[in-house]
Parts: structure tokens; C-alpha cells; sequence
């Protein structure tokens, strides 16, 4: 099991204060006093769940404004083209499917920036990740597709994938 | 000025509401499991978009209520981030439960790798 270290409690409390202050809204000292013992405790029991390697990480201006960007316009830019596709194949009748797993490779590193790809492949409707593995020292996710386009698994990856892994490397490497 | 905003508001919410109407109807229809729980992402994703963004609106300049404005920012936020990693986990679930769409897949790795 990992250790609590101080790092870790130090930005766990300063994000769960930041979703206090979000939830209630309201400047009283009450209010805040109350928030910060909350979010004390909570840092102390969940930071080593929270954190896993670097804890300022995130607080870096150039990964954060990255990390907006890629979340205000990148990734909404995906999920519209996969859903107009979606929406279409619905509203057709939906006979136009011809679904199939394939294993895809990821070239991405780490914990936080694999979550994050496997939840975007997950949101863009269409793709749906299943599984990730280890083979060999690279990592494969299970996809489910519900389009098979492709059969060969590394153009399928790239066309499953799309921009997002190239934005998701920038903000996690 | 409130006309023209009141629209904008509308469009965003009829777009939500197309989004999610696909979504029902692929999830009534599609053929197997699997591409039901695909049809249902539509909903969750851009129904969702749209209602969010059309309710933003309406409580930023038509209710001046930051309270609310920050409760619909949560909502969307948590529908975001819990929304993939259950649609993972049920798939995962059914796949090992043994369900098989009836049309054969064109192309299953899964079973290639982990059936025995």
C-alpha cells in the first residue's frame, strides 16, 4: 500500500477546499473554517488513493491550460463528429452496425494519462474501452468498436484514437 | 436582447434533446448489448452537452444565480467522470458474464485472448 505523504495531503486538501467553495458558495468564515476541517480529513484518508506519483503536478499553468484546452475544445470537437455519426446510424434504422473488439496499442504512459484516454475512447460514442493489458512491455486497450473500419490493429488504433492521444501526451509526459 | 438569448437557450436544449432521442432509440433497437451501451453514450454525452450548456445560460443571465450556475457546472463535471468508468465496468461485466451479441463479431480479440 502506498504511503501518505505531506505533498500528497497538501494538494488533495487544496482541490477538495476548491469543490467546497464551488458546492456551498458562500463567503462566511463559518463556512470556511467548517470546509477546511472537512477537506483536512478527507486529504488525510484519501491523498495516497488520490495521488500516485508527482502531487504538484497538476498545478504547473502550462499543463493546466493544456489540460483545459484539450477538454473545452479538442475533445468536444470528437464527441460532436461521433455523434452526428451515432445519431445518423440510429435514426437509420440502426442495421447499419457491424461491431467488433479489436486490441489496440497505447503509446501513452502512466496511470493518469491511460485513465484519461480510455475514459475519452469510452465518452465518444461509437468506442468503448473493455479491458487493458500487458504484452511484451507495450500496453493494449480492448476496444470495443461498433464500425469496424479497419482490421489491422495499429491503423485501427489510429483512426479509434484520432487527435486525442497526441493532446493527452502533451498534458501527461 | 432576452428574445434572442431565450433562443440561443432553446436551440441548446432542442439540440440536447435530439442527441437524447437517438440515444433512446438506438437503445430500443440496435441488435446486441454492446451496441445498445454504445447508443446510450449519445445521451450521456451530448444530451447532456446541450441541457448543460442551455441551463448555464439560462441561470447566468436569465436567473443571476451563481449558486445554481456552479451546481450545473458540478452536475455536468460528475455525469463527465463517472458516466465512462461505469459503461467500462458493465461491458467489461457482461462480456465475462458470457453474453454474445448473436451475429458473430467481425473481429474479437477479446476472445482470441482471455477465452479458453
Amino acid at each position: 500500500m502506498r504511503k501518505t505523504t505531506f505533498p500528497a495531503v497538501l494538494s488533495t486538501f487544496f482541490v477538495s477546499y476548491c469543490f467546497w467553495i464551488l458546492l456551498t458558495w458562500s463567503w462566511a468564515t463559518e463556512e470556511l473554517i467548517a470546509g477546511a476541517v472537512v477537506s483536512l480529513a478527507v486529504a488525510l484518508f484519501s491523498a495516497r488513493f488520490f495521488i500516485h506519483n508527482k502531487a504538484f503536478w497538476f498545478f504547473n499553468p502550462a499543463k493546466f491550460f493544456i489540460f483545459l484546452l484539450y477538454w473545452v475544445i479538442i475533445f468536444p470537437v470528437e464527441l460532436i463528429k461521433a455523434n452526428w455519426d451515432m445519431a445518423k446510424r440510429c435514426y437509420g434504422g440502426c442495421r447499419k452496425v457491424n461491431p467488433g473488439i479489436v486490441r489496440v496499442p497505447v503509446e501513452i504512459k502512466g496511470d493518469y494519462g491511460q485513465a484519461q484516454l480510455a475514459n475519452s475512447i469510452t465518452l465518444t460514442p461509437g468506442t468503448m474501452t473493455l479491458d487493458i493489458c500487458e504484452d511484451q512491455g507495450r500496453d493494449y486497450y480492448y476496444v470495443h468498436w461498433i464500425d469496424v473500419a479497419e482490421t489491422d490493429r495499429d491503423k485501427a488504433g489510429d483512426i479509434i484514437k484520432g487527435t486525442m492521444e497526441k493532446w493527452l501526451r502533451r498534458i501527461w509526459e | 436582447m432576452s428574445l434572442t438569448l431565450r433562443i440561443i437557450i432553446d436551440v441548446f436544449l432542442a439540440v440536447g434533446a435530439f442527441f437524447a432521442l437517438a440515444g433512446t432509440i438506438g437503445n430500443l433497437r440496435m441488435p446486441d448489448t454492446f451496441c445498445r451501451m454504445q447508443a446510450s453514450t449519445c445521451i450521456a454525452t451530448m444530451g447532456l452537452l446541450g441541457v448543460v450548456i442551455g441551463g448555464l445560460l439560462y441561470s447566468i443571465f436569465i436567473m443571476h444565480s451563481p449558486s445554481t450556475t456552479v451546481k450545473i457546472i458540478v452536475i455536468g463535471l460528475l455525469v463527465f467522470t463517472t458516466n465512462p468508468v461505469g459503461a467500462h465496468a458493465i461491458a467489461k461485466g457482461a462480456y465475462r458474464h458470457g453474453i454474445r451479441p448473436d451475429k458473430e463479431m467481425e473481429i474479437d480479440d477479446f476472445r482470441r485472448d482471455f477465452d479458453e
